[in-house]
């Protein structure tokens, strides 16, 4: 292998490495919509989801060397969605009609 | 250190690569509670509708979907690699990618006109000859041409933005360099985690 060949590999091996396990994850995500799990179907599909949404940002949208202000800047993202579904569900889950 | 990536008021190339991952990212918590907004009405509809999504749900295209997601996973590879490479300062290689990113974010928006082809050809919008019963089913296919136009939208933009560095590296108006291309890459890293959660909202209802 040639010093260039190598450095191409050393750049492509780690994302290369995410890419399959979120195929992996994307196929099991598939398969598992067409499993008879009732209501048990969106819940399995959402936390496959999240968890790809994890590895993406973790490993490449590089949250995992970046600094704590940046990590805290991202979870605050996460913090006011959390807000913004409680106060929407405390409403509309406490309704009579 | 003198280099010509390194601009105003950034003192070395390592703040200035913080500072545009910092910026970026405050852009991108408002735009996660503005689709943060349309999940929240996804979630009410679908929770007073449950079997109307259900129905819904099973007729749109699953093929094209699957599809397209494999595709932005591709590029978000390709993308990271670009990312990596303009780091290394390895010019051809970032011109590489960064070509093969926009191809495959142009692929995918084909791909999305393909579909909407066949999804107006069955009358899936909500109006008039909406074919689906109970009417809520509507309901659904609103907020599906809502979500994926306007995450269209948002990709045509990343593309856009992606073709621009890429002219600006090859004529070498700005040195190929990593704080330019961190900004690009987590905005289209963002894109593509949309996507990754509009898919099972969209695509995997009412399958079982």
């Amino acid at each position: 292998m040639t010093d260039g060949q190598r450095q191409i590999w050393q750049v492509c091996k780690g994302p290369a490495a995410v890419w399959l396990a979120l195929l992996v994850l994307f196929s099991a995500n598939v398969a598992s919509a067409y499993l008879p799990l009732g209501s048990g179907n969106v819940a399995v599909n959402l936390c496959v989801a999240a968890a790809m949404v994890v590895i993406l940002a973790t490993f490449l949208m590089g949250l995992r060397n970046s600094t704590i202000l940046l990590r805290i800047i991202a979870l605050s993202g996460l913090f006011w969605t959390a807000v913004m579904f409680t106060l929407t569900f405390n409403d509309y889950l406490s309704r009579h009609y | 250190m003198t280099d010509a990536a390194l601009q105003e008021p950034w003192p070395n190339l390592r703040l200035q690569r913080e500072g545009v991952s910092v910026g970026m990212w405050m852009f991108l918590v408002s735009e996660v509670l503005f689709f943060s907004g349309l999940f929240a009405t996804y979630a009410v509809y679908r929770s007073f509708n449950a079997e109307a999504f259900r129905v819904a749900g099973a007729h749109t295209e699953i093929l094209y979907g699957s599809i397209n997601t494999v595709l932005l996973l591709t590029s978000s590879l390709t993308m990271t690699v670009a990312l990596r490479a303009a780091t290394a300062r390895m010019h051809e290689a970032t011109l590489v990618c960064l070509a093969l990113t926009a191809a495959i974010g142009l692929a995918f928006l084909a791909c999305k006109g393909l579909e909407y082809h066949d999804d107006l050809s069955k009358h899936l919008f909500p109006g008039e000859n909406f074919p689906l019963n109970p009417p809520s089913t509507a309901m659904f296919w609103g907020l599906y041409w809502i979500m994926t136009g306007i995450h269209a939208i948002h990709l045509s933009a990343g593309i856009a933005v992606v073709l621009v560095v890429f002219v600006l590296f090859k004529r070498g108006i700005i040195p190929v360099q990593d704080s330019t291309m961190e900004g690009v890459a987590i905005y289209w890293h963002f894109v593509d985690s949309v996507w990754l959660v509009l898919y099972p909202l969209l695509y995997l209802v009412g399958r079982s």
